[in-house]
């Protein structure tokens, strides 16, 4: 099937200082084609200055985010048919500074991600030792957050964090949630003290733009309704 | 200034642009049904303080109200308030009573179900209202 491909561009090295769009028509694409797959095409074969960030292509280390026809996704794990369309429209994701063409300026995102403690905090030795014991029921408690991979489609997805870019964002709650809900951590209180601030929890307006957006389908808004929770109740089970 | 000019051009190019799904739209309408809401509780505020600091402008204002464009603003009004309740309750609900319904599957019901109850209860007073508007004409 043959496919238009918009692709935004903006690269003050290359003179490209206004944002604007560049686009081609790409011939054979198959159904099952990623769009990760077209970029790298167009990449190698038609202009070498077109700049995004892939890693490792499978949908694991989360490089790959980008605005497609209007919704974010990972480049590498959206295929040409989902999107039921022969134009295919790519976008860096909202809300963060565009450095050049698809590339954004993360740090903000990883600042906030760094603000609430996103390790184990733990400083007793284990009961016999050696290891920290878990019932299958403990663990399971945040297992649905452990699976993030810091894309930042659910970040750049939430109108709460377009509006302030201060927000910590969904992204830095799930991995909030992660620790304060498990049963080997000691410092849940402090998490929880951090997300009850201004910039915290409370931006969340359940828009759920996050949970649509997230590429391994982790629960977000249910998992910031469960931290909110903990805060109002204290209680962390 | 920058900031926050910079921000307000992304929050509204992603409310327009960002192609989301039903909580999106949800989120938007809730969003203008709660500034409708707050714009008619400020005008209704002060048309009726009126009648203290001025009654001949307060008729006046009953007399504006009578006009078919703001009848029909009136009739935008009721949905306004009433979507805006329903919605928050589906939220409230979601929110603190049951989290676990924010699976993809029960929120895109949960937020069509709350647009049509909210219609459906809109439809006798829109009815009632747009009556007394076809008497008027
Ligand atoms: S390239 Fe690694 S997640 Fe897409």
């Amino acid at each position: 099937m043959d496919v238009t491909l918009r692709v935004f561009r903006y690269n003050t090295e290359a003179g490209r200082t206004k944002p604007s769009f560049d686009s081609w028509t790409l011939t054979d694409v198959d159904p099952t084609d990623r769009v990760l797959d077209l970029l790298e095409f167009v990449k190698g074969y038609h202009d070498g200055t077109l700049s995004f960030r892939r890693s490792c292509a499978h949908g694991v280390c989360g490089s790959d985010a980008m605005r497609i026809n209007g919704r974010n996704y990972l480049a590498c794990k959206v295929l040409v048919r989902d999107l039921n369309s022969t134009t295919i429209t790519v976008e860096p994701i909202m809300g963060l500074k565009v450095v050049k063409d698809l590339i954004v300026d993360m740090e903000p995102f990883f600042e906030s991600y760094r603000s609430v403690l996103p390790y184990m905090i733990n400083d007793d030795v284990p009961a016999d030792g050696k290891e920290r014991h878990q019932s299958i029921e403990q663990r399971e408690r945040f297992d649905d957050t452990t699976k993030c991979i810091l894309c930042a489609a659910c970040t750049s997805s939430c109108p709460s964090f377009w509006g302030d870019g201060k927000y910590v964002g969904p992204a830095t709650i799930v991995n909030a949630h992660r620790f304060i809900f498990d049963s080997r951590d000691q410092a849940p209180g402090e998490r929880l003290q951090i997300l009850n601030e201004q910039e915290g929890v409370w931006r969340c307006r359940t828009a759920f733009n996050c949970t649509e957006a997230c590429p391994r389908e982790i629960h977000i808004t249910q998992a910031i309704a469960e931290v909110k929770h903990a805060i109002t109740s204290g209680n962390v089970d | 200034m920058t900031t926050f000019m910079a921000s307000l051009r992304t929050t509204l190019a992603g409310y327009i642009n960002y192609r989301g799904r039903e909580g999106h739209y949800s989120f938007l309408l809730h969003r203008l049904t709660g500034l409708g809401t707050l714009l008619f509780l400020t005008i209704h505020i002060v048309d009726t303080a009126t009648v203290y600091w001025m009654p001949e402008l307060y008729d006046h204002a009953i007399a504006l109200y009578r006009l078919p464009i703001f009848m029909i603003g009136e009739m935008g009004l009721v949905f306004s308030v009433i979507f805006h309740g329903v919605n928050g309750l589906r939220i409230i609900y979601q929110d603190m009573v049951k989290p676990s319904s924010w699976s993809i599957h029960t929120q895109r019901r949960a937020a069509r179900v709350t647009l049509v109850v909210s219609i459906l209860i809109w439809l006798p007073a829109a009815y009632i209202m747009a009556r007394s508007l076809l008497a008027h004409l």
